[in-house]
């Protein structure tokens, strides 16, 4: 199916489930590969299932899953399997994030692989990678954050350290694939070779903190969760606003500070000897931090934010989902877009990161529905005509 | 042969999001040179510092080249057009007025792989363009639900050290640049890519925002709204911190058997996680394991745990994974010269990512501009 954007031309064959794998295909697809979620009524993505009764139009799914296409293959016949090959023999890149072991048990380990397509990319996403002392072990995100050393970095001061949201984690390794799969096709287009890709997803999350594991090994200090505090800048957090709001406030120097001062209407603060240069602001920063606590009370978080921004003192809202969502600013700055899917459904989705030009992919199919793109996949790639698909679909092979 | 071995990208980034995208592409294998301006980059003054160096510079800086241009000075500024002229992508991270006071707006250098990060795109008003790090943390959602169950009264965080959001909108900017730069080897064309730190914050939430974005779930006020509900949390042992994801039954029947089925868990109901899962009996439950997994080592009860089937994992420190037996097995940490740098997530059967050079002093390599 031709496409445009910078990958067109690439087709990529995922075997993925749940968030991290599915998110690498959708980035993929946004940058206009032509990304084909492999699929089986009898072995289903557990988005399709969660919030719904009608797999077609699962929430979870829908929220992550555009601009991929779905063949049904049952991975668990011969016949399957051998469609399944000759898919494969038709790729550039095949992404899996099944459990370990789970791709040599169906016969898709990267020597197998590899036999049927001798440059092919194959990306296997596992907790701890694919093989070595503990990668037989499996987990969620929240555990990738925990054990990659991110999850230590976050909590209120003198708290056990809670973590980063328990939502986090997945979609960053999702997105760590595929730049290491687009690397991979560099090599490839420079020397004709393949490779497998081993993805450790706790790895992933480490180089989150990549900078203070790097100067841990240098100065032997040991990072700690601290809340908001920041070694050179203070103010420097998150300040309560009326309704319960929160604006997020940084000062780094001079300029920033007499601003903030003046914004706030607080000449006490700025005449305050505990704040009056930037070394005591920083010795000084719990009781800067209430100070500053005491007057942001009585602002609206969005107002504030603005008045202060166009003072030249980074803040912003801390948002939550509803202003998210509502955000007129966001929506006009094309985060969101609109897609349509296979019945005719339009519906809001999160855009991708990027707006490129002159060449950008476009963001318009919704998710796909349960084998929609058999008929391409078989019939238009494979070969196979309506009567032997039907028949395939009967015999529930594609299932 | 390295990955992206024979690609030039210059990168004239002063900030984190910038350096670290074009450090993820250098250590693919991509000749990097950096534009600093006399004096230095700003980031060699970011501590922490060890032997008078930035630790936060060397890590970003590794495997690249450096030049000190004065871009607001005419002959400098033509040298860094003479260095364009043999490179393949260039790397940004200033507001859109800079760049245009310095003849690089996006869009100006249509033969060019040209990305410019910025906190909220091109488009956006300029006086937005000066937010941190904590500030994008903010607007883009991640700091108002983080971390998960935090009370109205306690403030939002700024995530895991200081610059989440900045490596998060640097894998978007490598992955961009990189897929452009292999169409550009195919058609010879450039591509200007405008990265917004806040929209690659919204991406990562898909599918919690996306289902609300698309009413297929209720957005709200609360800071609770990205959360599961359920026990999963983390919690203080004899030795640290573990974190406890539970959510079947498989995994209550495993925790049960582990914790020696200890009478107060034989009140709760088998399918409780799936079906019975109320805040009242959530409670309950941490205040009992609360007490039991104080006397526990981390280390100890986690293996145990996996062999039970059931979710509970080390909160690691620096130190932890500093000598990690996995992580020593897949080589995450690389030396150079007995310095642990760490790399990639990726293992590569191919030619690896890996650090060749540390950080170049500021300057080193000015015969390049020449």
């Amino acid at each position: 199916m031709n496409r445009a954007g910078p990958l067109a031309g690439i087709r990529v064959l995922e075997i993925t489930k749940v968030w991290a794998g599915p998110y690498a295909g959708k980035l993929l697809a946004f940058l206009g590969a032509e990304v084909i979620k492999v699929e089986s009524r009898a072995n289903l993505d557990e988005m399709r299932a969660y919030g719904g009764v009608d797999i077609d139009s699962a929430p979870y799914f829908r929220s992550i899953n555009q601009e991929v296409l779905s063949v049904q293959v049952d991975m668990k016949s011969a016949e399957g399997m051998a469609y399944l090959h000759r898919m494969i023999a038709l790729s550039d890149v095949l992404i899996d994030n099944l459990r370990p072991g789970a791709m040599e048990r169906s016969g898709l380990s990267y020597e197998a692989v590899r036999a049927i397509r001798p440059d092919i990319i194959q990306l296997s996403i596992k907790m701890y990678g694919s093989d070595g002392p503990l990668g037989y072990q499996t987990g969620y995100a929240p555990c990738f954050a925990a054990l990659g050393g991110l999850n230590a970095l976050v909590g209120h001061e003198g708290e056990t350290p809670a973590g980063m949201n328990i939502r986090y984690g997945d979609s960053t390794v999702g997105a760590s694939a595929a730049l290491a799969i687009v690397a991979a096709l560099h090599h490839r287009e420079t020397t004709g070779e393949g490779q497998f890709i081993d993805l450790s997803a706790v790895e992933t999350l480490s180089t989150m903190i990549g900078d203070s594991l790097f100067a841990h090994g240098l100065t032997g200090d040991l990072p700690r969760a601290q809340g908001n505090a920041h070694a050179e800048m203070a103010p420097h957090g998150c300040y309560p606003c009326t309704d319960g709001q929160w604006i997020s406030i940084t000062v780094a120097d001079e300029v920033e500070w007499t601003a903030l001062v003046a914004t706030l209407g607080a000449p006490l603060l700025g005449q305050d000897a505990r704040f009056a240069d930037h070394a005591s602001r920083l010795a000084h920063r719990t009781a800067l931090d209430a100070a500053i606590a005491a007057i942001s009370i009585t602002h609206d978080a969005e107002i504030l934010a603005e008045t202060l921004l166009l003072a030249g003192v980074p803040a912003c809202k801390s948002q939550s989902s509803l202003d998210l969502i509502g955000s007129e600013a966001l929506w006009s700055l094309g985060a969101y877009r609109l897609v349509t899917d296979a019945r005719g459904e339009t519906r809001p989705v999160i855009g991708p990161g990027w707006r490129m030009s002159p060449d950008e992919a476009p963001i318009e199919k919704g998710a796909p529905l349960l084998g929609e793109h058999n008929i391409y996949v078989y019939g238009d790639l494979l070969g196979l005509g309506e009567r032997e698909l039907a028949d395939l679909m009967a015999r529930k092979i594609a299932y | 042969m390295t990955a992206l071995a024979g690609l030039v990208i210059v990168e004239t980034a002063e900030r984190v999001c910038g350096e670290y995208a074009a450090r993820l592409l250098a250590v693919f294998g991509a000749e990097v040179i950096k534009v600093e301006r006399p004096g230095g980059a700003p980031t060699r003054a970011m501590g922490p510092f060890h032997d008078g160096e930035s630790t936060l510079f060397r890590y970003l800086n590794s495997n690249k080249k450096s030049v000190l241009l004065d871009l607001d000075c005419s002959g400098d500024r033509a040298l860094l057009d003479r260095l364009l002229t043999r490179a393949d992508a260039l790397i940004d991270d200033h507001r859109p007025e800079w760049a245009a006071a310095h003849r690089l707006s996006l869009g100006g250098l249509p033969d060019l792989v040209h990305c410019a990060i910025t906190p909220f795109g091109q488009a956006a008003p300029s006086h937005w363009q000066i937010a941190r790090p904590i500030n994008v943390m903010n607007a883009g959602g991640w700091g108002w639900h983080t971390p998960s169950e935090t009370p109205a009264d306690k403030p939002p965080l700024q995530g895991a050290g200081r610059f989440m959001s900045d490596y998060e909108a640097g894998i978007e900017a490598a992955l961009c640049v990189a897929a452009s730069l292999l169409a550009r080897r195919r058609t010879g064309k450039g591509q200007a890519i405008d990265i917004s730190e806040v929209a690659v914050q919204l991406s990562r939430a898909d599918a919690v925002l996306g289902r609300m974005l698309a009413g297929d779930a209720d957005p709200g006020p609360e800071r609770t709204r990205y959360d599961m509900g359920g026990p999963g949390a983390a919690f203080a042992c004899a030795d640290g911190h573990v974190y406890l994801l539970m959510t079947t039954r498989t995994h209550w029947r495993g925790l049960c058997a582990l914790m020696g089925d200890p009478d107060w868990a034989i009140a709760f109901p088998d399918d409780w996680l799936e079906f019975h899962c109320t805040p009242d009996r959530v409670a309950d439950f941490r205040t009992h394991f609360r007490a039991w997994i104080a006397h526990q080592a981390k280390d100890a009860v986690s293996d145990a745990a996996q062999r039970a089937g059931v979710p509970l994992v080390q909160v690691n420190t620096a130190a932890d994974i500093a000598h990690h037996r996995q992580y020593t097995h897949r080589g995450y940490f690389q030396s150079l010269d007995g310095i642990a740098y760490p790399t990639v997530p990726y293992r590569m059967s191919a030619p690896p990512a890996r650090i060749h050079s540390h950080a170049p002093m500021a300057g080193a390599h000015q015969a390049e501009a020449a």
